[in-house]
């Protein structure tokens, strides 16, 4: 295959993503982080690839996860993973903590922002280190922000009340679960490109623990769905 | 032996083994004004002798900070010693603004020795005619390195480098073991006396010709002003190695 960039010898740059991950939920709780993403990667409005692990542990005590361009997310693992490695060479025992990965992959966003090529993605860092809970979102633009909690994409229009009203900075991590169970449960029901199955992960002083998929709960057998309102009207 | 046959050039070997240039080069360094550096668990200090080249002249700095985190101390050619530094706080700058956090101390020394190595494998290039003292904080704890001309770099608990050096190493040697649990304080009284035994007979330690500089775990570097250093010079009058308490 030719494609036309090859034929006029220019490049061309990322201007809409083909295959795309969905929304991120990341809060900290007592003692960690814990972050949600379902396991869809859409084709555009078809969901084409429904168990993808979209979770990414890139040292022992930093978890990456991103929405957006999956193809980017694939080649950001790899240029995280390529840091740690060079500390090999070192031999110096000294390891990225997690807030070197989220600068480091700020610099790079803004870097490729600047050339208006960017990787097209929301990212979250998370990580433990010293004691302390890290968590930052790193946007399409290279912004750097650490926060308590982070949302992407339609959760940040859909999940911040829940979040608001049911989780808290020191929670625990069962509380903490709960809530980003019950914000995918909402995001299923209002997100086109959203999943019922869904992943959850956390960092806390052990390491990184990354969970099997599991499915939300949902409900579809209302009644106004088993008899349908409009039906009796015009029966009538 | 016949060194000048075997000595014009960095890329040639003598039968024994031997680079004369690069020797030559730590001569340079043996040449240069005293300084040394000592640590405990908390702290690391700078010690330093200044060289007055004449009357009207000022004292040369040997002591400089790199980042708020890492010093260096420097015997040798001075010039040399500025291009090592300006490279060295170029590379902490570039790290600071990747990552956001401090350049590991072992990792920049080895990039200096790398860089240092690289001269004496050259027709064309000569090795640095500096040594430094590089003293600094990270995630790993508290560090003092010494580079040498050569490429090599060493990792100390106390170490004295330059002119009559040796008088302040064997000071430390008598003293190092207690140098981990030594207060901020006694280890500068400690840098001072080792830096006395170094000292000419007509000379005398002043704080004029006398440069302290001091790191800790919650301490950016800073050099100790004239004020306190004449007290500290006052002090080691008084001062008690072997209890690092003043004695009346």
């Amino acid at each position: 295959m030719i494609f036309n960039s090859e034929i006029s010898g220019q490049y061309e740059h990322t201007t809409s993503p083909v295959v795309t991950g969905g929304s991120v939920i990341a809060l900290v709780y007592n003692g960690g982080v814990l972050v949600g993403t379902d396991t869809l990667c859409s084709y555009g409005s078809m969901a084409a690839f429904k168990n993808v692990q979209k979770i990414a542990q890139i040292s022992q005590n930093t978890i990456y996860v991103s929405s957006g361009e999956f193809s980017d997310f694939q080649q950001v693992v790899k240029e995280l993973a390529k840091i740690d490695r060079s500390a090999l060479q070192y031999d110096d025992g000294v390891h990225p903590s997690p807030k070197d990965y989220g600068n480091y992959l700020a610099r790079l966003s803004y870097k490729k922002r600047c050339k208006i090529n960017p990787l097209y993605l929301q990212n979250v860092i998370a990580g433990f280190h010293n004691n302390d809970r890290y968590l930052a979102l790193v946007d399409i633009y290279g912004t750097y922000l650490e926060s308590k909690f982070i949302t992407t994409g339609f959760a940040s229009y859909f999940c911040k009340a829940i979040i608001s009203n049911y989780w808290n900075e020191n929670c625990s991590l069962d509380q903490a679960k709960q809530v980003i169970r019950e914000c995918f449960k909402v995001l299923f029901c209002r997100d086109c490109r959203a999943h019922d199955v869904i992943q959850l992960a956390y960092v806390d002083a052990q390491g990184t623990h990354i969970e099997e998929p599991e499915r939300v709960e949902t409900k579809w057998d209302f009644n106004g769905f088993k008899q349908r309102a409009n039906e009796k009207l015009h029966t009538q | 032996m016949l060194k000048h046959l075997y000595d014009t050039d960095c890329v040639t070997w003598s039968p024994q083994g031997k680079l004369f240039q690069v020797e030559y080069a730590m001569e340079a360094v043996k040449q240069g004004s005293i300084c040394l550096g000592l640590k405990s668990n908390e702290n690391v200090v700078l010690c330093s002798l200044k060289r007055q080249p004449s009357e009207l002249a000022g004292y040369q700095e040997k002591q400089f900070k790199i980042d708020d985190h890492m010093a260096i101390a420097i015997a040798g050619l001075t010039a040399d010693a500025r291009v090592l530094c300006k490279y060295m706080r170029t590379e902490c700058l570039e790290y600071k603004y990747t990552y956001e956090s401090h350049h590991p101390v072992g990792r920049l020394v080895f990039k200096v020795a790398e860089k240092s190595q690289h001269k004496t494998q050259s027709g064309a290039k000569r090795p640095y005619g500096v040594g430094l003292l590089v003293a600094g904080i990270d995630p790993n704890g508290v560090h003092l390195f010494e580079t040498c001309p050569s490429g090599n770099y060493y990792e100390y608990k106390c170490q004295a480098i330059g002119s009559r050096s040796q008088a302040a190493r064997t000071y430390f040697e008598s003293w190092f073991h207690l140098f981990e649990k030594s207060t901020l304080e006694q280890l500068i009284l400690h840098g001072l006396s080792a830096l006395k035994k170094a000292i000419m007979e007509d000379e005398e330690l002043n704080e004029k010709n006398v440069e302290v500089g001091i790191l800790g775990k919650n301490q950016k570097f800073i050099h100790l002003n004239a004020q306190e250093l004449k007290e500290y010079i006052q002090k080691l009058e008084t001062f008690n190695a072997n209890t690092q308490i003043q004695q009346e």
